[in-house]
């Protein structure tokens, strides 16, 4: 029997290694994403993993995060997201070049979750915020950048995932007027999801403002049917504050439209964002087969402000690993294991990596069932051995060894 | 694709569970027939029969698209789901209860914010209950008969369920204060109501129409 690991040998609850080839999917996946961000002009970003206790206000996102103390006794937080320390950033350190500032991330997150909820304690966020600017241009041009970012990565609107927007303000604004005593009570009931909530709070209402307290946030639908919209119109009517929301979502979706974005886009007036800090356009995207949201974001004009410097902003996170676990499967990239301890071999694997062949070195003399098995080992498609003017090259799982030249070997290792 | 996965309780709500997915045009035949599966699946719909504190694990990570609960298991867990309907069936009381002959020690205990011990079931609500009132209490999570926790002097009063008030009765436990009462509630997965929100919308609506007359 093995002898029993000791526990504090494992990784921390939530946390954990991750080992190839998920971890090389994971980067990967990083990569192409920075990639669409910079394509869309967004400069990157990296802040602390530390930030002072009192930068984070948000009251769910105190709660999870871990915490620590400074050498002076303050206390100290694991960044639980990414969004407020930009916040701090561009309200510290940027406020002497013109805005608007556009800032993108890949960066870990660290939150206390419940044991056995299936949460990780530490996971990656990789987002964009579009700070100082109200344009709705701004928010359809994140919404954008998320969708190229997801259809690069190989997942199909409307069929692999959808993107559910909806609109902070209209529904609050309608309370407001409407309704004023029980707004506070209907938004936090339905910040819970809690449907049935609102109902019962509806019940104390005057009839006709009880039924669009009910229906409002029950208005689900395509975006490319109007009808989800010209529904919300009729509930809009004089309240000034849903109205505009209301408009604001209109050209929102005009930018959308125009980029040819709408489709797999989701209107939905009951989502009015996980944070208090939302307040206007906000989204979540759902990939099938995931019950969690594997990105979301919004608008967030009031945030700034805390830091002394009223900018209005939009933004969002995608949760690198969420969508990494639901990517279209893929060939492992190209690699070869090149046998031998001989100076010979070492010049070999070089020549070959000259001509753009991954090559793993391997500087032993193995033979070469062992090199077989060890290529396996690293998900290696091949592995070869020096030979006078080329390698000896075999498949790695199985199949009779074959003298080519390096410029053959290339070809077969990277087809 | 498939049909809508719904998780059912077992255990008291299983029939009314049954009655309102009925109502709402859904296969539910197929769970009648043989009670020992745990996966059902039928034209249009399958259906994973579990534990009732279980219904929202499976829904919150997407396993089941909609499932039925009683807002009891909701306000315990804090799971993150949308709640779309109120069954009106399976209502019960969480109470509060102690020992007829301790009633008084335990009030005054309270009133004077001594840490009393209590046996519970649902330890979230029985903690926030008593941080609601500022007092102190020491809560003992138990598995099952909580009833008994205060007889043999493990706690001196329970937070526990009760729809009818027999099993207290039995156990001469007296009723100190009603916490909250519940009743089995729809619930649905954040993405299947979004994803699959045509038919989720049309089972809640189905579920409106005819389920009044059944309950």
């Amino acid at each position: 029997m093995r002898e029993k690991t000791p526990r504090k040998f494992s990784t921390t609850p939530g946390t954990r290694d991750v080992l190839p080839p998920e971890s090389t999917r994971l980067l990967d996946a990083q990569a192409r994403v920075l990639e669409r961000f910079r394509l869309h002009g967004f400069r990157e970003i990296v802040t602390p993993a530390l930030e002072y206790s009192e930068v984070i206000e948000e009251p769910k996102l105190r709660d999870s995060a871990f915490k620590l103390f400074d050498p002076d006794n303050q206390m100290l937080l694991l960044r639980p997201e990414v969004t407020t320390p930009v916040a701090r950033l561009v309200a510290q350190r940027l406020r002497n070049s013109p805005p608007p500032y556009k800032l993108s991330y890949s960066l870990p997150v660290y939150r206390r979750t419940g044991v056995g909820r299936g949460q990780s304690a530490e996971f990656r966020q990789a987002g964009v915020e579009a700070v100082g600017s109200a344009s709705p241009g701004e928010d359809a041009g994140t919404i954008a950048l998320l969708v190229d970012v997801l259809r690069t990565l190989g997942l199909r609107p409307g069929t692999d995932f959808a993107l559910v927007l909806g609109q902070a303000a209209f529904y609050r604004g309608y309370l407001n007027s409407a309704a004023p005593g029980a707004a506070s009570g209907v938004l936090a009931a339905l910040a819970d999801k809690d449907l049935v909530r609102v109902d019962e709070i509806s019940y104390t209402l005057q009839p006709e403002v009880a039924a669009s307290v009910r229906e409002i946030p029950r208005l689900v639908g395509p975006a490319a049917d109007g009808s989800v919209l010209e529904r919300a119109g009729r509930y809009a009517g004089e309240n000034e504050e849903a109205a505009a929301a209301l408009e604001n979502l209109h050209r929102i979706l005009e930018h959308l439209q125009a980029v040819g974005c709408l489709d797999g886009v989701m209107l939905d007036f009951g989502l009015i964002g996980r944070h208090d800090y939302y307040t206007g356009a906000v989204y979540e995207v759902y990939a099938s087969g995931l019950g969690f949201t594997v990105a979301n974001g919004g608008r967030y004009d009031n945030l700034l402000r805390r830091f002394g410097e009223p900018l209005p902003a939009t933004g969002f996170a995608i949760s690198l690993e969420r969508l990494v676990s639901v990517l279209p499967d893929e060939e492992p990239a190209p690699l070869v294991v090149l046998v031998g301890a001989s100076v010979e071999a070492t010049r070999t694997a070089a020549d070959l990596r000259g001509s753009g062949v991954p090559v793993l070195h391997l500087a032993e003399d193995l033979p070469p069932a062992q090199a077989a098995e060890y290529a396996r080992s690293v998900d290696a498609g091949w592995v070869c051995y020096p030979a006078p003017d080329g390698v000896k090259l075999a498949a790695a799982d199985g199949g009779e060894p074959e003298i080519v030249s390096l410029e053959e070997c290339a070809g077969r290792v990277l087809s | 694709m498939r049909g809508l996965r719904v998780a059912v309780p077992k255990g008291a709500i299983f029939e009314d569970a049954l009655a309102a997915l009925e109502a709402a045009g859904l296969p539910v035949g197929v769970l009648r027939e043989d009670g020992r599966k745990l996966l059902y699946r039928a034209e249009g719909a399958e259906f994973i029969v579990s534990r009732p504190s279980d219904v929202p694990v499976f829904v919150e990570h997407g396993a089941a698209d909609i499932g039925i609960v009683g807002k009891d298991v909701l306000d315990e867990q804090r799971p993150n789901v949308v709640e779309l309907r109120d069954l009106g069936t399976g209502a019960c009381q969480m109470v509060l209860a102690a020992p007829r002959n301790k009633v008084e020690e335990v009030q005054r205990a309270i009133s004077h914010a001594e840490v009393v011990r209590v046996g519970t079931k649902f330890p979230n609500v029985a903690r926030r209950y008593f941080e609601g009132m500022g007092r102190q209490a020491e809560v003992i999570e138990l598995h099952g008969s909580v009833e008994l926790a205060p007889l043999v002097g493990l706690a001196e009063c329970i937070v526990d369920l009760t729809a009818t008030g027999t099993t207290l009765r039995e156990n001469d436990l007296v009723v100190m204060d009603d916490i909250s009462s519940s009743t089995a509630r729809l619930i649905a997965n954040r993405g299947s109501y979004r994803l699959r929100h045509r038919e989720v919308a049309a089972l809640v609506e189905a579920m409106q129409r005819n389920g009044n007359r059944v309950g």
